[in-house]
């Protein structure tokens, strides 16, 4: 394996870079006072990209993609963090779904708007009582003609306050195995008898939310794949979901660290022996993550999917984030507690949420051991 | 008999989520406290303490397993304070429940404030306080000085819901002090030091303790796969390491609390601050893995679990963290570097 960008990944660096010093955004933290703000911004912002030709790389053209190879969007993904622009929304883990299972008519119909910007996607799988069993989900679709009719409830669907539309797992046969009676549908946020509710996360943001349905109907059309083939779907978008490099993540770790860096520089700890190791050990933390995934894209580049084995970046992540977030919060020292500098705890506590969301950590776990080390259950 | 008093009336005000914060009655759950005698512990019977350190520790880890509002430890040693300068009055109408004073200290909340560090000062369990006692260094020894808080401070918005920060306003410019009572040694405040270190410890053990038990509840009823995830061996090897690390936190904090009126100033201070190396890193462990433990549910604004998080993570710092003690344990044992 050659580490080294060969000339067109290089050139497509440079194009990036330069480009965002001409159009990042600016000063957006401080626009972003609101869950209703930040969605605006984000919106905005994949929209300027859309039209720079940022988006989509590693799609086919037909759908609006660049035909690229997943190394561009690692190079994309890493330029954006090192700029500390705006998050965009993770289109690209939930339009594999459509693009893996859906139908020809349905991947020019959604895959488009989905790569834009125009609309907006949330990831509707868990409920109240499927968390890390996400099978035995109930929300129930009954088909009466071509409709769906679907009741039940939708939780932690991150994203679902400014979404527009919703990739829902439902259950549409109660009398087969949990796994076997699962179907994947398509439906817009806005469809009638759908009520979006904000959850507040330990830090007070409305991140994630509840979604009721009552008696929904959703076109047979919008459903994808076969009836009963939602778990297959479900666990392809989840592996997507689980590389670190699909949400973005590595470049921003980079920056968070380079700003506690300079956070304890500034608060004139950088030259304190143990602050001098914590610092180094977080770099040697997102070099593990980097490298295992840089290991991991070769692959898919090769043609494979994302296997099992994403959980050890996810691991790795998870590692990584959250030292960095202990970290932050030794360097602030009591300031972070005697009211001078809140957002640092808010950090902080938000970051408790990595090992939970995508499944947990114990199931990243159970994974590696079952799957890929093949242990006994 | 005071321990039961304390659980007794810490289940009566207890808060069982944050909302609890909002509708709660702390004047009157403060007036229980006070009535049920537990704001005159450590005033003094001739030199002796009514109660000892133990005693008090176990009210103030009962307190905290309840997350219950009064601002007990603070309140306390406060009234140690007094109790070491002869301040007799004030002590008596703590104990009564009609005076309340928090703690002046430093704004990085290792030790009390005096003039110098006055500004980014912190007034801490400063909740219906009219006063927060700190000192004032002079010739003849460290005085307990005391500053109104009314017009002078306000509130801070520290990460810690539960109880109640303040700080001088910075537009304001530093009022006078008041000098309180007799000249206090500095032995008594290292004695006074132990103390401290102590309940911030209890407070620690006794939210962690609480913590442990309702999420070792919740994983008896929240099924997963159809069982309980109580039943799966790496949620039980989670809530065992908690035990562990709870165990071991209890086990130094009672040592430290009996050490407090029993052996001489720096063996009680080298006690409590190896508790409190201790309690700190157990603080984040385990209430991390409790939020963990609980799953999603377990992240929300509404649950009592990043509620105690924060009341935790705040203790560590209180009178210093793990890193502040190991550096004073070593100084303790082998001499300043
Ligand atoms: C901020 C946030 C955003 C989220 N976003 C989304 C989203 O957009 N869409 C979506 O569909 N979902 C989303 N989720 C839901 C997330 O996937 C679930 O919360 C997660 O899978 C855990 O499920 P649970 O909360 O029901 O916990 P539970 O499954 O009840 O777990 C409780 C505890 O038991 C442990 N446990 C459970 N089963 C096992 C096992 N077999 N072996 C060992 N330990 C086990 C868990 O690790 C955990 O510690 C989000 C969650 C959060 C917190």
């Amino acid at each position: 394996m050659d580490y080294r960008e060969n000339e067109q990944e290089a050139a497509f660096r440079k194009r990036v870079h330069d480009w965002l010093a001409e159009n990042a955004p600016r000063n957006w933290q401080e626009e972003a006072s609101d869950e209703k703000a930040a969605g605006r911004i984000t919106r905005a912002w994949h929209r300027k990209l859309y039209e720079a030709g940022f988006i989509g790389l590693s799609w086919p053209e037909e759908y609006g993609g660049r035909n690229l190879g997943p190394t561009f969007e690692a190079i994309l993904n890493d330029e954006l963090g090192k700029a500390d622009t705006p998050r965009i929304s993770f289109h690209n883990y939930l339009g594999r779904a459509i693009f893996a299972f859906g139908t020809e008519e349905q991947k020019r119909r959604f895959l488009p708007t989905m790569l834009s910007g125009e609309v907006q996607w949330c990831q509707g799988f868990s409920e109240p009582n499927a968390g890390s069993d996400l099978a035995s989900l109930r929300t129930f679709a009954e088909l009466r003609g071509d409709t769906y009719v679907v009741n039940g409830q939708k939780m932690w669907t991150s994203g679902a306050l400014n979404a527009d539309w919703c990739l829902l797992l439902v259950r549409t046969d109660r009398d087969v195995p949990k796994h076997k009676g699962i179907t994947c549908l398509l439906t817009s946020i806005r469809a009638p008898g759908i009520d979006v509710r904000p959850i507040r996360i330990s830090d007070g943001a409305p991140e994630t939310c509840e979604v009721f349905l009552d008696e929904v109907k959703i076109p047979a059309d919008q459903r994808v794949g076969d009836p009963g083939a939602g778990w297959r779907i479900a666990m392809t978008v989840l592996s997507f979901e689980r590389g670190p490099a699909d949400i973005g993540m590595i470049a921003t770790y980079d920056t968070a660290l380079r700003k506690i860096e300079d956070l304890a520089k500034a608060r004139g700890v950088a030259g304190q022996p143990e602050v001098r190791k914590a610092l180094a050990r977080a770099y040697v933390h997102g070099e593990a993550l980097r490298l295992n995934v840089v290991e991991q894209l070769s692959q898919r580049s090769a043609g494979r999917m994302p296997g099992p084995e994403g959980s050890v970046a996810r691991l790795l992540l998870t590692e990584a984030q959250q030292y960095i977030n202990h970290l932050e919060l030794e360097v602030m020292g009591a300031d972070a507690f005697n009211g001078r500098a809140t957002g640092t705890f808010n950090s902080y506590i938000r970051s408790r949420t990595i090992s939970i969301f995508g499944g947990t950590s114990e199931i990243q776990k159970n994974i590696l051991a079952n799957q890929v080390l093949g242990m006994p259950r | 008999m005071l321990r039961t008093t304390a659980e007794r009336l810490a289940q009566r005000y207890a808060v069982r989520n944050p909302a609890d914060l909002a509708t709660i009655d702390r004047a009157q759950s403060w007036q229980a406290v006070a009535d049920a005698g537990l704001l005159g512990l450590r005033a003094r019977d001739g030199a002796q303490p009514f109660v000892s350190g133990v005693e008090v520790m176990l009210v103030a880890e009962a307190l905290a397993g309840a997350l219950t509002p009064p601002s007990f430890i603070g309140t306390i040693l406060a009234e140690e304070l007094l109790a070491l300068a002869g301040v007799d009055a004030e002590i008596d109408a703590i104990a009564a429940g009609s005076a309340r004073y928090a703690l002046l200290l430093t704004r990085d909340l290792t030790q009390l404030a005096d003039a110098e560090s006055f500004n980014g000062a912190v007034g801490f369990d400063a909740d219906a306080a009219g006063y927060a006692l700190g000192l004032s260094r002079g010739r003849g020894g460290a005085r307990l000085c005391r500053y109104a808080i009314a017009g002078v401070f306000s509130e801070l918005q520290t990460p810690d819901f539960t109880r109640v920060c303040v700080g001088p306003a910075t537009d304001k410019k530093r009022p006078e002090a008041e000098l309180l009572g007799s000249a206090v040694t500095a032995e008594a405040l290292d004695r006074w030091l132990a103390l401290a270190l102590t309940l911030t410890c209890a407070d620690i053990v006794g939210v962690l303790r609480s913590g442990l038990r309702q999420v070792v509840e919740y994983s008896k009823t929240r099924i997963q796969y159809g069982v309980p995830v109580g039943s799966f061996q790496a949620v039980q090897h989670m809530c065992a390491e908690m035990l562990v690390k709870v165990e071991a936190a209890s086990s130094m904090t009672r040592y430290a609390a009996w050490t407090v009126d029993a052996l001489p100033p720096s063996e009680s201070l080298l006690a409590a601050r190896t508790a409190k190396a201790h309690c700190a890193g157990a603080a984040r462990s385990v209430a991390e893995t409790v939020m963990q433990a609980f799953g999603g549910i377990g992240q929300t604004w509404e649950h009592i679990a990043p509620l105690m998080n924060r009341r935790v993570m705040f203790d560590r710092k209180l009178f210093g963290d793990e890193s502040h003690q190991l550096l004073c344990i070593a100084d303790a044992r082998l001499g300043a570097a």
